[in-house]
């Protein structure tokens, strides 16, 4: 339980704000780049800003300040040609990469980006998309660094066969055995949480110990501020961060990022735009229809009742809490042992800005941004005397069969 | 038994304090017996568990505020679906799966409850004023 008073200094990210302050030291994902491919300019809704981004004399894309109406819905999407400009407005800049238009909304010079495995993988392996939430950023990012909810919202009462799973979460078999992921999180729920802090945020290590002396190792990480990076298959993992709309709506963007193939693009994006309606990309499950709830369902093949896609149990467990968490009557417990370490992080960021130590905050410290690579994402089955070596030694193997840079 | 439907539709009732007859008791005669209300502005959920005894308890889960009206209700009560925190129907915490083996800390977790009782045809429920605690 924390004071009304700290949680809307965590949550709430407005011009003059907090919290606010500290994600204006950082890229945020704007928009998807094939949003841009058919129309210019188009509205961006972005940190409690109404912008839009534009070609700018030069040619390079800018976001810029858009006129908008009092009360304007906060997820509003008007035509380029109902955009107005507001040309005394602040303006920011904006680079993409990977699908992706990143913006700066913060003062001074932008830092570097850092290497990730998403940025330097070749375009290829590499696929964007987003989704609306209809809640806060804050509590959308920490669902993201809770390893044990999986062995709940996402369980599958039957496993199915791997055949039809490309592109989807939780639905390979776990690397060195025949066993499905669904199935370890199911009859393993209550993993022990280890949490490190990291150069550019959290590293969450959740071990599920299982029988015959094996250990299964599922890292994920918090990457600092909005983000998280977690393995999806053998294959793929996904960066994913929370972009706050305004304090009451936030969007995810993914990169997908494949190690070894290249990315199937075209299957991935029907898969998702089957699920979303554009161009907002509000997802068709919501809030109004009941997330698509069925109760026979629930009772015999999804913990949820709400079908197979887990972005949407995902959806369903954040906005089911309220626009922004009421954490003042939240009970934490072991299982949110990464939650409470960012809480931490984030606090302490506000109070450097505070005192004016921006390069206390981490990846603000200049050239050596540029050095941060990775990070380490992996689903290991390993003996449980040696669950750390092993780990990493899987993902050092699926990072040498790889045809981009992925060493570390 | 009526057709399975998914969540009924929010049940909002406002009056004074004391006991008010909420619903028809055929109202839970339904597949998922279980129900959304809001009573003077508090969101609660009302099931029958499998003893066929009513509950009346708060919406949110107290672990991180999921909606329990999504709850699972099995084992004789109602199950959070995002990390199966178990209550029974005065709104007691009785099992956390997620949490390491042999944890008390279920034994401090309550559900926020409204007395309820079944007579005369009706569910009837004990209101405070509407406040919002
Ligand atoms: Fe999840």
């Amino acid at each position: 339980m924390i004071s009304q008073q700290l949680n809307d200094t965590i949550t709430r990210i407005g011009p003059k704000t907090e919290a606010g302050a500290v994600l204006r030291c950082y890229w945020h994902p704007a928009a998807l780049v094939e949003e841009l491919e058919s129309q210019l300019p188009i509205p961006v809704n972005l940190l409690g800003e109404r912008l839009a981004l534009v070609l700018d004399d030069a040619g390079d894309l800018r976001l810029v300040t858009r006129i908008s109406a009092i009360g304007e819905p906060a997820v509003f999407y008007p035509d380029s040609t109902e955009i107005k400009i507001e040309v005394t407005g602040p303006t920011y800049p904006v680079m993409v990469k990977k699908g992706i238009a990143f913006a700066y909304l913060g003062n001074g010079e932008a830092p570097e980006f850092p290497n990730f495995d998403c940025f330097r993988a070749d375009d290829t392996h590499v696929f964007a998309f987003k989704g609306l939430w209809e809640c806060n950023w804050l509590q959308a990012l920490e669902i993201g660094i809770d390893p044990a909810h999986a062995s709940f919202l996402h369980r599958f009462l039957k496993d199915d066969d791997q055949g039809s799973n490309y592109g989807k979460q939780f639905r390979d078999k776990v690397a060195q055995t025949s066993m499905p992921m669904t199935q370890v999180l199911r009859e393993y729920p209550r993993p022990d949480i280890n949490v490190e802090e990291t150069d550019y945020g959290l590293k969450i290590t959740a071990l599920r110990h299982m029988d015959n002396g094996q250990t299964h190792v599922r890292i994920t990480n918090q990457i600092f501020p909005e983000a998280i990076c977690i393995p999806m298959s053998r294959e793929m993992t996904i960066t994913q961060w929370h972009v706050p709309i305004d304090d009451e709506n936030c969007y995810w963007f993914t990169l997908f990022t494949s190690f070894k193939e290249p990315v199937n693009k075209e299957l991935m994006r029907a898969q998702r735009l089957k699920e979303h309606k554009l161009p907002t990309y509000a997802p068709l499950k919501n809030r109004e229809n009941s997330y698509g709830y069925n109760p026979q369902e629930q009772a015999d093949e999804t913990y949820t009742g709400m079908g197979m896609d887990i972005n949407v149990h995902d959806q369903w467990a954040v906005e089911g809490m309220g626009r922004i968490q009421n954490r003042t009557r939240e009970h934490l417990g072991r299982s949110d042992k990464a939650i409470i370490r960012y809480r931490r992080i984030l606090r302490q960021a506000i109070d450097a800005m505070g005192a004016g130590n921006r390069n206390a905050l981490p990846m603000q410290n200049g050239e050596k941004i540029k050095t941060i690579i990775g990070p380490l994402s992996n689903d290991a089955v390993a003996p449980t005397e040696n669950w750390s070596g092993a780990s990493h030694q899987a993902d050092l193997e699926r990072r040498a069969a790889c045809p981009w840079d992925a060493s570390v | 038994m009526t057709q399975q439907t998914p969540i009924p539709a929010e049940e909002f009732i406002d009056a004074p304090t004391g006991w008010v007859r909420i619903l028809d008791r055929e109202a839970l005669e339904i597949a998922r017996p279980l129900i959304p209300v809001v009573l003077n502005g508090q969101r609660l959920v009302l099931f029958r568990d499998e003893e066929g005894e009513l509950g009346l308890i708060g919406r949110n889960c107290p672990h991180r505020g999921a909606d329990l009206c999504y709850g699972r209700l099995e084992n004789n009560g109602l199950r959070c679906p995002f990390h199966g925190w178990h209550f029974d129907r005065t709104g007691q915490c009785v099992e956390q799966p997620a949490e390491p083996e042999g944890s008390p800390m279920y034994k401090a977790i309550k559900v926020p409850m409204t007395p309820v009782e079944e007579r005369d045809g009706g569910i009837w429920a004990f209101l405070k004023d509407g406040d919002t605690t």
